[in-house]
């Protein structure tokens, strides 16, 4: 068993249960844990069955309010998704079970109908990620060499003096986090880090690890060089580690000269010159977070999902679609195709809480004439 | 095999002893009771089988066929295990093929078209051979229970014969009555007397019983139509068998089936004389049909935009002249039959030999019964086949089966033996019967096995022959024969790995979809069913290691049991519906609680905290009574 433990963030929370489940992992079903600690002693019975009774009440609810959970017609994207599986695996089931009166179909036929899925559900995953910006903040780690101004930064956006500043190099030593709206709905957690160097210092080496662990997990990294001197190695691998990623660059202390804006990159073309301490500078700055954090990019009248559980079960559903996918390429017969589509189905059917296995049968005897 | 004496099987007892005929009894002479009497006897238990005609054993009651999607590997498995089917089908097999053989390996199935007389003489032939057997003639009409405990059954004609396992198999004969327009007659089948007073004897014992339908097609006399009008099904050129004892060989000449389709004239007929059928127009019959087995009306009824529907002409034997017209079951009076039957391409002169019919049964809602098939509500009984509201021969046979063994075992006070889903599809088939009940005719589908990647046609010994030998049903050189062939196949596999062509390793090639194992064969010189055994091992293993951590998964629910007893109304946490599906389908453990439908994973947690608590609650009161 492996535990994280991880900032008290949920933005951070979220953003690690999803690398796990990227990398292989499940969602516990309701209960499972309760049983797990009562199997091993951890809880007793009273305290079990309590919580049993809670999950019930959950589950009860969820039976009520589907609808409300699977807000906006959020259920009826699904239910159409599932539709078109649901179609393709009774034409499976009944061409396996019946063939003398059902024929196979066509393979060509049956990628161009489950590529049309997955696109469908890769529509409705971005979604899921848009609102997540949106409703839990775009989570911005503040990178850059030390002494950049980093720290100053953020108390600029922030309007207070949240993290110490001082003039010596290496002096945020551990990540703070903190969050900003930014209108429209959007907000923003900003995580300042340590100055990315190498580290002298054993404490300081520390925060550096921290700060790389911070720049992994955010979203957008918002890098902030000194802009006024010729760039050192400092900021130029700062700049380079975070090319290709989501990012907001700022050159600071335009104040005190622009040597090293003037010799940018052009990868570094549509960066911000300016200083942490002019209110200007800073607002252009949060104009960028404003943008990046989607407020205007996500409609939530329209169906979006809105839980790691809805998104969990989505991308399952499409790593399914993947190896049917796989299946179909390499040739493979049609019976190996439908065990992955029934896959993929099935999480969707969790998702809206349908129960798959009963509907199947119906259906083919519904659809197909069948029998000798 | 011994002729049965009124006096019993047994050695006569002393006035102290009950009287004991035989340690098992079982109740029809059908493919269920065959395979039942066959296992439990095999076993060397003393066996009495009561048939209403020991002249017609396993009578292929509708069509000539065994097997087929999903039923094939039924009869692989009770091959497997030693059992029956697969060594009677395989001696009397006119027209044989694989079905499915483009769609996958797990889903490919042997189907074969059978002899309808040779099957009777070679199921016959085969009881005949047992030592611990023995047949009797007579109508059971009643169950001799005593304290919950069955003793024994009466037959119509007042005989009593003494067993503390019997097992029922009556197949459609349990309160049988058929149909065929105004006409209805009560009957197990034509001519043949139906089971009443069993019927009332079940009820009164407390078993609930429902009502199902199934039906047969008319029968036509193979001179009177023209073949040139149809298209041919050709059987397979090489000899495919059933029976992994059987070294492949043909029964007899194979022969062609036929395949014709119905047009808007037989439709009209359907149509215009729905006012004469016992199932719409008459309204006769309550029983629930076969929707995977729809009677011709059904068809043109429900399927009304299909302009035409697939009709099978299967010959019913070598020598017989008789053809089973499949997918063309009706219980239309006869001369609608003949006129219907009269408008198929190359029928247009053929003659009825026998009309199709429908018929209507009891059965008992399989929830009654634990997983070895005996019943909660009877010691010592056992229900299987159409009893238990399944169709098809394969499906009655694989349940004969388990309930023989399970009536041998319980006679040596041995634990019942029952199969996991992903372990067989004789596991699939009870577990469905036994958690979720039936609505109509249960039928086997590979879709009802979401485990099939594992449960294949090729595979059925590895996954049952050590189960079969260990309880002493597949005799010793069979079982030698297996481990044999099982090294040949693990030699064999791990070789693939090692030789090595430009193209790479024997078992890197057959990973690809396009090659086959005929062009491996120069390079793995094994027997060709081998070969071909290791390339379907090797093509899946990816999709079966997926298969298998499914199935670990789902075994940890099925270990942790339910208590016969269980008190689920007690359990107040649990919603009210799942209180009372739980009370009403018995789930025997947290796994089977979870396949009843509308039952949620909240619901599964709280009756597992609960059993829990029980348990504990039991082994406090163990230790105060120590």
């Amino acid at each position: 068993m492996l535990e994280l433990h991880v900032h008290g963030s949920p933005t951070v929370a979220r953003d690690v249960l999803l690398a796990v489940l990227a990398a292989g992992a499940r969602l516990a079903e309701p209960g499972e844990f309760t049983r797990r600690a009562f199997l091993v002693g951890k809880l007793d019975l009273t305290a079990a069955e309590a919580v049993g009774e809670l999950i019930a009440a959950e589950d009860r609810s969820r039976a009520r309010g589907a609808a409300a959970r699977l807000s906006g017609g959020l259920a009826r994207e699904i239910d159409t998704a599932s539709a078109a599986l649901d179609a393709i695996v009774e034409e499976l089931g009944a061409a396996i079970d019946f063939p003398d009166d059902v024929p196979s179909p066509e393979r060509s036929e049956l990628a161009a109908r489950l590529a049309a899925v997955d696109a469908h559900l890769a529509a409705l995953g971005e979604t899921w990620e848009a609102g997540r910006r949106v409703r839990e903040g775009l989570s911005v780690a503040i990178v850059g060499p030390p002494n950049a101004g980093k720290s100053s930064l953020l108390n600029a956006l922030l309007g207070v003096e949240r993290a110490l500043v001082s003039a010596i190099a290496g002096t945020t030593r551990d990540t703070i986090e903190e969050s900003i709206a930014l209108g429209g709905g959007a907000s923003a957690r900003l995580i300042d880090t340590a100055g990315l160097r190498d580290a002298t210092e054993a404490l300081e080496a520390a925060g550096i690890l921290r700060t790389r662990a911070a720049l992994a997990e955010a979203t957008l990294a918002l890098v902030v060089v000194d802009g006024a001197r010729p760039l050192d190695t400092a900021a130029r691998d700062v700049l380079d580690a975070t090319r290709g990623r989501e990012r907001v660059v700022f050159f600071n202390k335009a104040d005190l000269g622009r040597a090293g804006f003037d010799a940018r990159e052009h990868a570094e073309a549509g960066a911000i010159s300016g200083s942490a301490h002019d209110a200007e500078s800073v607002a252009r700055v949060r104009e960028a977070l404003r943008a990046a954090a989607g407020a205007d990019r996500v409609d939530f009248a329209q169906p979006h999902l809105g839980t790691v559980r809805q998104g969990d079960a989505v991308l399952e559903a499409r790593r399914a679609l993947a190896r049917v996918r796989d299946t179909l390429d390499a040739g493979e017969p049609i019976d190996l195709v439908a065990g992955d589509v029934m896959a993929a189905r099935a999480s969707l059917h969790e998702l809206t809480g349908r129960e798959a296995s009963e509907s199947l049968l119906d259906a083919i005897f519904a659809r197909f004439c069948i029998g000798k | 095999m011994r002729d049965a004496k009124r006096d019993g099987v047994l050695p006569s007892t002393t006035m102290n002893e009950p009287r004991r005929d035989a340690e098992v009894i079982v109740v029809g002479g059908g493919h269920a009771g065959v395979e039942a009497a066959h296992a439990a006897a095999a076993m060397g238990r003393a066996t009495l089988l009561v048939t209403g005609d020991p002249e017609r054993i396993c009578t292929l009651a509708c069509n000539p066929s065994i097997g087929g999607s999903a039923k094939g590997q039924l009869v692989r498995e009770i091959d497997a295990l030693g059992g029956a089917m697969a060594r009677i089908i395989d001696r009397s097999s006119l027209h044989v093929r694989f079905l499915n053989e483009s769609k996958g390996y797990a889903v490919r199935a042997l189907r074969a078209q059978a002899d309808k007389e040779r099957y009777v003489l070679e199921a016959t032939a085969l009881l005949r051979s047992l030592q611990h057997l023995t047949i009797a003639c007579g109508l059971v009409d009643d169950l001799i229970v005593e304290s919950g405990a069955v003793r024994g059954v009466v037959t119509s004609d007042g005989r009593r014969f003494y067993a503390d396992r019997v097992v029922l198999a009556t197949g459609t004969f349990l309160g049988g009555k058929i149909f065929r327009g105004e006409f209805s007659q009560a009957a197990g089948r034509v001519g043949e007397a139906p089971a009443l007073e069993l019927s009332h004897a079940l009820r009164r014992l407390g078993f609930p019983t429902g009502r199902l339908k199934t039906g047969t097609p008319p029968r036509v006399a193979t001179q009177s139509v023209d073949f040139e009008a149809m298209r041919v099904q050709e059987p397979s050129p090489i000899p495919l068998m059933f029976s992994y004892r059987n070294s492949p060989a043909f029964a007899g000449p194979q022969l062609p089936c036929h395949v014709v389709s119905t047009n808007n004239e037989t439709h009209a007929l359907v149509r215009d004389n729905l006012h004469r059928s016992p199932l719409y127009g008459l309204d006769l019959i309550a029983g629930i049909g076969p929707r995977y087995c729809p009677s011709i009306e059904d068809k043109v009824m429900k399927f009304s935009h299909n302009p035409s529907h697939l009709v099978f002409v299967e010959p019913e034997g070598w020598t017989t002249n008789s053809l089973y017209i499949g997918g063309f079951s009706t219980s239309l009076p006869e001369d609608v039959q003949r006129a219907m039957v009269r408008t198929l391409p190359g029928f247009a002169r053929a003659d009825l030999l026998r009309p199709g019919y429908a018929v209507e049964y009891d059965y008992v809602p399989p929830t009654e019964l634990r997983a070895s098939l005996e019943t909660r509500r009877v010691a010592g009984l056992y229900f299987c086949g159409q009893l238990n509201g399944t169709s098809g021969y394969e499906e009655a046979a694989a349940q004969g089966l388990i309930a023989g063994i399970n009536a041998a075992r319980a006679a040596r006070g041995e634990a019942a033996i029952v199969l996991g889903r992903g372990e067989a599809y004789i596991g699939v088939l009870i577990d469905d019967l036994v958690t979720r009940g039936v609505d109509e005719p249960y039928r086997m589908l590979s879709s009802r096995a979401e485990h099939r990647v594992v449960l294949r046609h090729d595979n059925a010994d590895l996954r049952l022959c050590e189960l079969g030998f260990s309880i002493g049903l597949l005799p010793p050189e069979v079982h030698e024969a297996f481990e044999a062939r099982r090294a040949l196949l693990v030699d064999a596999i791990s070789r693939a790995d090692t030789i090595r062509s430009a193209a790479g390793s024997v078992a890197e090639r057959l990973r690809r979809p396009s090659v086959t194992a005929a062009d491996v064969a120069a390079d793995l010189p094994v027997d060709s069913e081998i070969l071909e055994r290791v390339a379907i091992e090797i093509k899946l293993a990816g999709y079966v290691k997926r298969q298998e951590v499914a199935i670990a998964r789902a075994a940890r629910d099925e270990s942790t049991e339910v208590p016969e007893d269980f008190a689920f109304g007690q359990v107040s946490a649990l919603s009210l519906e799942a209180r009372e599906k739980f009370a009403r389908f018995k789930p025997r453990s947290l796994g089977a609680a979870a396949r009843i439908s509308g039952i949620s994973p909240a619901d599964v947690a709280i009756l597992s905290v609960a059993l829990h608590r029980a348990r504990a609650r039991a082994s406090v009161a163990v230790a105060a009574a120590v």
